[in-house]
């Protein structure tokens, strides 16, 4: 059911605490960038969760990190700090941003926890990418067989591709739905789908999407009158009172570009021999943070490319504030979104975002997509 | 001996006058665009109160954002120092003096002899937090006591959560637009106001016993809503809050 | 009368000039329509080194302007509001803000119209470099190309050689394909001796710079901190040219001559601090504020390492100065053990560009490193909203040396960016934490 997405994302840790009495034999391992290479955590028998911020004030973190990071990297080690996330073995990261190494490396300052960083490389797009990032993640794999005393074999990498290549072409599968002119599944919805993909075991979210697909999606309508179609994109979000709002102001957001979106699980592996490669190959390959996509700026074209084939009207770019990747593609970006005609409306989120002065601004930004030009 | 200390404010002068080691008088005055009118009403009053003339002092030091306004001290210490010195005085047992100012919050460690071992100050984003609330008090139409009473009165928990007193602003005027209660906004900006100095605070480990000092401390409900986020069992309120910083350079004045 | 004695430097002169020189050669360079590479100074600036160009690097550029705009503010705010004006968000790096505030602007700090390359190269060693040099292509139509950098972890990570295998030949093989790319897009032929030459120099001048650093563990100092600006800025330009071997060689005679005669940076020096990030380049004075209570800044990781070789010796659990290829009984030969040489020199011994990856534990070791042997009282932490390269893990420094009774004084502030500085609280907190040092105003 659709609202099973919902459920895991708002009881993320009763749902992972439950799930961890039932698998003795597994261990859990928390990370915060969506470029932790999910393959060979299923492999080893650990479960990779996503931690995502709880959006409410806390206290704790500003004896910790500069006041000018992001809120996403603050709220993220909130959580870490007030022990919400105790039942993780471990934690890990993939090199992405100074923001978010902060947030891991004071994790393990103050909290002890066993961790893993990745040394990711920047220049995805360079062909020495490749063999660099596929040794890497070959070290990586050796550090878990270390870690949990256990083998990782030729079958369970595969084992570990196929579940999670298969929870991409799941959530792509959706995805293609909001084509249509009357989508099956709200933006809002999507959110709860791709966020619950990456908090919990994606084995049993598989099965609810696949049921979703199968038994709920045909002939269903999300809203009666889905109102002008937006898309989203910019930093981490998972901001669901802010999607809800929008959605609720006579518009629907019918595709997105975040990491909580369909950056997160846009491709799948490609086949190929040496399998470190090939999942080495399929996150140099996939929709770029921007802090990745240099020198070429490859994000445009896709992001153009999203916006016709999911007719979007218009765009609201968010970033988190002090989010200094999203702030270095803005100009661009905006820039790109406007040659190929798509308004856009730029906002900043924190923790929390101010609801009531939002909804103004979003309102004034539909009127301005839904009015016919004067001239 | 008698000695007095002063703290020109950013919004209030504070002058005391110890008598052998005794408060003898003490004096408040708003500063306004000028500091002097109100250092001069300061002293005024509290040379009243202690029945003598400014010729009997034998010796004044003075601290404050706005010392440079005014002229008639014989020397200047830090508003971290003071605090420090008149809590240690006022009890020996503090450790941790947080000082909530009209422009300016400081979290100040304070070791057994009374020497500041670490202190800190908020920085840009998080200052204002006594101007923030009487911003909000005024934005809400009640006074300032008023306002904590009011805060008082509810339980509820609405994140007021940006940093910047601009932002956190803007989400009051939302939760003003969803018609919230206004004993819930009132507890939302002590709350916020509190995360903001807790935070602060924390960065100089907060060890008990606590004392909270400063004008804005006096508000019953930031009172509260600080207690709780720094998770406090207990928390020492000194007589005449707003006066520690200026006790402080009198006893100063008199070693 | 002070403590120590204390006498101007010999080859301040020389340090004056050759800094003008770099950018002179720009002017030149661009009125004559002659090459120019642009680029951070703080990535691999021997790689551009065979052709004859001329390289403008971001960072020195931007703390030029930001000093310029002590006199004329138009330099600083300027730039910054014509940057801003262009949609370009505030809270960037403030560096890569002025110069594109520079280039919007077609002004150049030291006279004319911004000079325009015929290439950016960025190495991409904080998070905003690759994409600093992207958007000013962007903006020029030039070509553009970086080179990834994945430092070597600090000595507490225990790295293993593999993963530090892997890091090396990736960014060697990324050097040479660099190289072809230069060509292609410069139609201009590389010149693998002048190359050679450049890495050797880069690597004895970045050395050379650790060694005078080493000199100033004497008491007194022999450079304060605000001297060390105008020492380490030949290595930050024009440390892969021999001039700057040169200079290095003498400073380091005369330092040592200083040391040995009980020569003092500062007459009074009573209080020996280290500062932590870039200064706020608009506003240096604070440093000579310190002297009022005969406090002095003298040195950084910043400062040691923004163009210092520093190696790791296990035995003596310390950092010492990097030996260059010849003192290491290494003779480059080929452009291929050129690039792995400079790899392996920029990814192990370039100990700042680790900490814009890595704070914490490894940093805290460095910093322990630096306050044990440099015998440090004191230290004050910029809190720099204008780098958060060299941000991150400030705020748990400040907690590391909290914890050990180190006092540590942090203010807010932004390299470059003058409306982020507020002088007046900055001074209060300086007040505040020399009256808790017990530290009291020199009578004069």
């Amino acid at each position: 059911m659709i609202e099973d997405f919902k459920k895991i994302y708002e009881n993320r840790h009763n749902y992972m605490k439950a799930w961890k009495a039932k698998n003795p034999d597994w261990k859990v391992l928390g990370y915060m960038c969506s470029y932790m290479p999910e393959e060979i955590l299923y492999a080893a028998k650990v479960l990779p969760i996503r931690w995502l911020g709880g959006h409410e004030p806390q206290n704790v973190t500003e004896p910790h990190i500069m006041g000018m990071f992001c809120p996403f990297c603050r709220d993220v080690l909130a959580q870490g700090l007030l022990g919400k996330y105790d039942y993780c073995d471990a934690i890990g990261i993939t090199h992405t941003c100074k923001h978010i190494n902060q947030a891991y490396e004071s994790m393990i300052l103050h909290r002890g926890v066993d961790h893993f960083f990745i040394p990711t490389p920047s220049k995805m797009q360079d062909k020495q990418a490749l063999p660099y990032y596929a040794g890497i993640l070959k070290i990586f794999k050796e550090q878990l067989e270390n870690w949990t005393g256990k083998k990782i074999t030729e079958d369970d990498l595969k084992r570990g591709i196929a579940i999670v290549d298969e929870n991409r072409r799941l959530m792509r599968q959706v995805y293609e739905t909001r084509k249509a002119d009357n989508p099956p599944i709200s933006g809002l919805d999507s959110m709860y789908m791709v966020t619950a993909s990456q908090m919990y075991d994606k084995q049993e979210v598989n099965k609810i999407i696949a049921d979703v697909i199968k038994n709920e999606l045909p002939g269903r309508k999300a809203k009666n009158d889905p109102g002008i179609r937006l898309m989203i994109l910019g930093s981490e979000d998972d901001d669901t009172a802010f999607i809800n709002m929008v959605e609720n102001c006579g518009s629907s957001l019918v595709i997105d570009d975040h990491c909580t979106g369909s950056r997160y699980f846009w491709n799948t592996t490609e086949p190929g021999n040496d399998l470190m490669s090939v999942i080495a190959d399929r996150y140099l390959k996939r929709p770029p943070c921007p802090i990745k996509d240099m020198p070429n700026r490859t994000r445009i074209p896709h992001i153009q490319g999203l916006a016709k084939e999911w007719n979007v009207a218009g765009a609201i770019v968010i970033q988190q504030k002090f989010c200094d990747p999203h702030e270095l593609d803005k100009v661009a970006i905006v820039n790109g979104l406007k040659a190929v005609d798509v308004p856009t409306l730029y906002l900043e989120f924190d923790v929390t975002v101010p609801i009531g002065p939002f909804r103004i601004r979003v309102e004034a930004f539909l009127e301005t997509l839904g009015s016919e030009d004067l001239f | 001996m008698i000695t007095a200390g002063a703290d020109v404010g950013s919004k209030t002068v504070k002058v005391v006058i110890l008598k052998d080691g005794k408060i003898a008088g003490k004096g408040i005055a708003i500063a306004g665009l000028e500091a002097e009118g109100a250092w001069e009403n300061a002293w005024a009053d509290a040379l009243k109160e202690a029945g003598i003339s400014r010729n009997d002092i034998n010796k004044t030091v003075a601290t404050g954002a706005r010392l440079k306004e005014v002229k008639g001290f014989d020397e200047e210490m830090s508003m971290v120092t003071a605090d420090a010195m008149a809590m240690h005085k006022l009890n020996p047992e503090i450790k941790t003096v947080l000082d909530v100012g009209a422009e300016e919050g400081r979290a100040i460690k304070v070791d057994k002899d009374g020497k500041v071992s670490d202190f800190a100050v908020n920085e840009k984003c998080a200052a204002g937090a006594g101007a923030f609330m009487e911003a909000m008090s005024r934005a809400m139409q009640v006074s300032i006591e008023q306002f904590g009473e009011e805060a008082l009165k509810s339980t509820a928990n609405l994140p007021i959560n940006a940093q910047c007193a601009v932002f956190a602003e803007s989400e009051v005027v939302s939760l003003v637009h969803e018609e919230t209660p206004r004993p819930d906004i009132c507890k939302a900006v002590c709350d916020g106001v509190s995360d903001r100095l807790a935070s602060m605070a924390r960065r100089v480990v907060v060890e008990p016993k606590v004392a909270f000092v400063g004008g804005a401390a006096k508000g019953m409900g930031l009172r509260r809503s600080l207690k709780e986020a720094l998770e406090l069992t207990e928390v020492y309120f000194p007589d005449d809050i707003e006066f520690v910083a200026a006790y402080g350079c009198a006893l100063k004045a008199a070693e | 009368m002070g403590i120590y004695k204390t006498e101007p430097l010999k080859c301040w002169g020389k340090a004056k000039e050759l800094r003008l020189g770099v950018y002179e050669g720009i002017k030149k360079a661009r009125d004559n329509g002659t090459m120019i590479v642009a680029g951070g100074t703080e990535s691999a600036i021997a790689l551009p080194a065979g052709f004859d160009m001329d390289f403008l690097g971001g960072e020195p550029y931007g703390a030029s302007c930001a000093f310029a705009g002590i006199q004329d503010p138009s330099w600083n705010r300027g730039l910054m509001e014509a940057s801003e004006a262009a949609s370009y968000p505030r809270d960037m790096c403030a560096y890569m803000r002025i110069g594109i505030g520079s280039l919007l602007s077609d002004k150049f700090v030291f006279g004319g119209k911004y000079p325009v390359p015929t290439f950016n190269l960025q190495t991409h060693i904080c998070d905003t470099h690759g994409k600093w040099y992207q958007i000013m292509s962007d903006i020029e139509g030039v070509p553009y190309n970086c080179v990834d950098y994945v430092p070597y972890e600090w000595e507490t990570e225990n790295e293993s050689e593999e993963s530090k295998r892997l890091k090396r030949v990736y960014m060697k093989d990324q050097m040479l394909d660099v190289i072809d790319w230069m060509e292609k897009v410069s139609g201009k032929k590389f010149d693998d001796e002048k190359f050679i030459n450049a890495v050797n120099w880069e690597c004895e001048s970045t050395s050379l710079w650790a060694q005078c650093c080493m000199v100033n563990q004497a008491i007194p100092a022999v450079m304060d901190e605000k001297m060390m600006y105008s020492l380490y800025i030949i290595a930050v330009l024009m440390r892969q040219q021999k001039a700057a071997v040169e200079f290095y060689k003498v400073l380091l005679d005369e330092l040592k001559d200083r040391a040995a005669r009980g020569i003092a940076a500062f007459e009074n020096e009573k209080f020996r601090m280290i500062h932590d990030s870039q200064p706020p380049w608009h506003n240096l004075q604070i440093f000579r504020y310190l002297e009022q209570f005969g406090a002095v800044s003298i040195g950084a990781h910043y400062s040691f390492s923004l163009s210092g070789g520093w190696a790791y010796d296990k035995e003596q659990d310390k950092y010492l100065p990097a030996k260059a290829p010849k003192e290491a009984g290494v003779t480059l030969k080929t452009r291929e053990e050129a690039c792995d040489w400079y790899s392996e020199w920029l990814l192990a011994y370039q100990t700042l560009l680790r900490s814009l990856r890595y704070s914490g534990r490894g940093k805290h070791k460095r910093i322990q490193d630096i306050i044990d042997n440099w015998k440090i009282d004191g230290m004050m932490i910029h809190l720099n909203r204008g780098c958060e390269g060299t941000a991150v893990g400030q705020m748990e420094l400040r907690r590391y040396l909290a914890d050990r009774g180190i006092p540590a004084l942090t203010y807010e502030g932004n390299l470059a960016d003058v409306r982020e500085f507020d002088l007046e609280r900055t001074i209060d907190k300086i007040d505040t934490f020399m009256e808790t040092v017990g530290l009291t105003k020199i009578a004069k």
